[in-house]
């Protein structure tokens, strides 16, 4: 920036001093505050909201024909859809019945063998506000937060209880997700119907990939399915991610789809008991 | 009273540009509500905007929120604010085309410098994509701006 007289000059100055000397004060707390980087998502929690509201105020008009043009292409596959749930509900009622006896015996089970498995204590169903795919980051706002109980590190399963990512911050009404298929995700999974645990990797691709596995004679063959494992204590066991793909790619849930979600309260601690 | 009105509306046209930008923010089209960077580097480098670099932080940050990017672009924004300062061999101000070229340059060395770890097809796909959208809608935003603004 050119500048004229001696005054502007020295006020140039003095302002990118600063904001010379504030970059080092934010590579400190970066490296300090990992990994909750509690001021800087305070700060986002206070802000964020007031920043939706404004942005809301101004944009209503944008959204308001988005909503429509969104509604009207929903309401073309209404029809279609109705007829199709109503085809999945009786053949789902069908299998109720079994299901019942199925849990009772398999509860029955539990308790002789004397499996101890953590049972979700509490879900909260949530709806998507947000969803940003951006560039290697996939991660999802969700409309629960702290005062309905999301705490960070909890899992968010779909409606058709498949994983959908984990909490990886809550503020008092909303929080955001960390989508399976973000650059950052690595869970630990477990390859149904075979005792073989591996990692799945979020790579920002809609199919994230699958290796490490306990066996190393193991190849990943396409239809396998995966599910969650707690083999490094962080996930309960159990919950279905996706189904193996050629080249260990991994078809796993597209945040995209979400609109309602599921957040999973699990007793990690025994603090329900 | 009605110059007024519009005189306060002109004034907070580059506030409401990033606001709206950031707002609308779309998987493909604005990941993360980036394209806010467009008015805030055009106001903060291009052509200063009283009390706009506050204004430019907080929503670097926000954007750094929605990306999971830990401060990443208010850093670049402050790096870059910096270096301007100390700076006299360029002239930000006075280039053609609302100095496009500086903003390529902000843009790029940005975005490779962000997707630099987690590089693949598909990020580099994105990256891209990324870069040649902003460029492609920063005349247009910036032309609007100072549209509103009367600049001659």
């Amino acid at each position: 920036m050119i500048q004229n007289s001696t005054s502007s000059k020295i006020i140039t100055l003095i302002k990118s001093a600063i904001a010379a000397a504030v970059l080092p004060v934010v590579f400190i707390y970066i490296m300090i505050a990992k990994p909750d980087y509690i001021i800087m998502n305070g700060l986002a929690h206070i802000v964020l909201p007031v920043a939706n509201v404004v942005g809301d105020i101004i944009t209503w008009p944008v959204r308001v024909i988005g909503d429509a043009i969104g509604n009207i292409q929903e309401l073309s596959t209404l029809r279609s859809e109705n007829a199709e749930l109503r085809v999945r509900l009786d053949e789902a009622l069908s299998y109720k019945h079994k299901c019942d006896v199925a849990i009772s015996e398999n509860d029955t089970l539990m308790r002789q063998i004397g499996i101890a498995r953590q049972i979700p204590q509490r879900t909260v169903i949530a709806d998507v506000i947000h969803e940003n795919r951006a560039l290697h980051h996939n991660t999802f706002m969700i409309n629960r937060g702290l005062n309905d109980g999301v705490k960070p590190g909890m899992v968010v399963v779909s409606t058709s209880n498949q994983f959908a990512g984990t909490v990886i911050d809550a503020a008092s009404n909303f929080a955001r997700v960390r989508a399976v298929t973000d650059s950052d995700t690595t869970i630990a999974v477990h390859v149904a119907g075979y005792e073989v645990y591996g990692f799945l990797s979020g790579n920002a691709s809609s199919t994230p990939t699958i290796g490490l596995f306990s066996d190393p004679q193991f190849k990943s063959a396409p239809g396998l399915t995966l599910v969650t494992s707690n083999i490094s204590g962080v996930l309960p066991n159990g919950i279905f991610v996706g189904k193996t793909n050629k080249n260990s790619t991994v078809d796993v849930l597209q945040p995209g789809t979400l609109s309602r979600v599921i957040v999973l309260q699990f007793d990690k601690t025994s603090e329900y008991k | 009273m009605k110059r007024t009105v519009i005189k306060f509306f002109r004034n907070i046209f580059p506030f409401l540009t990033v606001i709206f930008l950031w707002r609308l923010s779309i998987s493909f089209l604005n990941p993360g509500g980036i394209l806010a960077l467009i008015p805030i580097f055009y106001c903060t480098f291009i052509r200063p905007v009283p009390w706009f670099i506050p204004f430019g932080l907080l929503f670097c940050f926000l954007i750094d929120y929605n990306l999971g990017a830990l401060c990443y672009w208010t850093s670049i924004y402050l790096l870059c604010y910096a270096l301007n300062g100390f700076q006299s061999f360029i002239d930000f101000t006075h280039r053609d085309f609302n100095s496009i070229d500086m903003f390529m340059l902000y843009i790029g060395i940005g975005l490779v410098i962000f997707e630099f770890t987690h590089l693949n097809w598909t990020t580099f796909a994105r990256m891209i994509w990324i870069f040649i959208w902003m460029t492609v809608l920063y005349l247009p935003i910036t032309r609007l701006i100072s549209g509103v603004q009367h600049d001659r």
